[in-house]
């Protein structure tokens, strides 16, 4: 791994998805299958707040890691290719829900969870990122 | 407002994101009244329904356009945290709220929501990161 990863930079930012934002993610798995679906918990009041809040905690520290990253990385390549494919996941998931969002609204589709929202970022960042790679190998 | 801009890529990018919000506006509209009056099915609505998301995609692109175009770094990280504040913000704040919807009973909320509150969070963000700055 220590070959493939270039800067001291992105060695933490590697280290710190792996150590809060992979752990969070599971945490969140295990809570959404095991506790909501599985056993039926219906959290109310306060603690469906607290129980919502812990599910978007993998984002929130995702963002914040990657503000960190863009901080500390001295490579303006890197950096480039990163914010490039943030914006390309943040405009297709922009795009996907207004034009979900319309088709909602008009009868097309049924109602939408928005939760989804988060996943299709993520899917087209990762998809981004590999197609910058590519591009850029 | 523009005369205040010294930077000719800032310009730029702000005339295109009015612009850009213009045509989401006027898309949007055009969408709402056609869906309303000409009850279009079927593909001709599918077009008519992805008219709003096409100013999403131009104000985007242009996005990354200035980023490229931009010489003051500082004014880039400026935009850059802006916005990954805006994509944090959104995407917590649709992750928290559909969790509320199916297990606390919320309100559902609408996906066309999403953008307009991407750049409310952005433009939080832009307000906390310019005052940490100044």
């Amino acid at each position: 791994m220590s070959s493939r990863v270039g800067s001291p930079a992105k060695y933490r930012f590697e280290d710190r998805v792996l150590f809060f934002v992979v752990p969070l993610f599971f945490l969140d798995a295990i809570l959404g299958i095991w506790g909501f679906h599985y056993h039926h918990l219906h959290p109310d009041g306060a603690l469906a707040v607290v129980c919502a809040a812990l599910q978007s905690s993998p984002i929130i520290a995702f963002i914040v890691i990657v503000g960190l990253y863009l901080a500390g990385e001295t490579d303006d390549f890197q950096k480039t290719v990163l914010v490039q494919s943030i914006l390309r996941g943040i405009g297709v998931t922009l795009a996907v829900t207004t034009f979900c969002g319309s088709l909602e609204k008009y009868g097309f589709l049924r109602q939408m969870d928005v939760s989804w929202v988060q996943i299709l970022f993520f899917v087209t960042v990762t998809v981004s990122m590999l197609v910058s790679r590519w591009r850029y190998r | 407002m523009l005369c205040s801009i010294k930077s000719p890529a800032q310009r730029r990018y702000v005339i295109r994101m009015w612009v850009a919000a213009g045509l989401c506006v006027l898309f949007a509209v055009v969408a709402g009244m056609a869906f309303r009056l000409g009850h279009p099915h079927g593909v001709l609505g599918y077009g008519i329904a992805v008219l709003p998301a096409l100013p999403i995609m131009w104000a985007l692109y242009y996005t990354g356009v200035y980023l490229m175009e931009e010489t003051d770094e500082f004014q880039r990280n400026l935009l850059v945290q802006s916005l990954l504040g805006g994509t944090g913000g959104i995407l917590a704040a649709a992750t928290a709220w559909g969790y509320l919807e199916d297990f606390a009973h919320a309100p559902h909320a609408d996906l066309i929501w999403v953008y307009p509150l991407f750049w409310a969070f952005a433009g939080i963000s832009y307000g906390v990161v310019w005052a940490r700055y100044r």
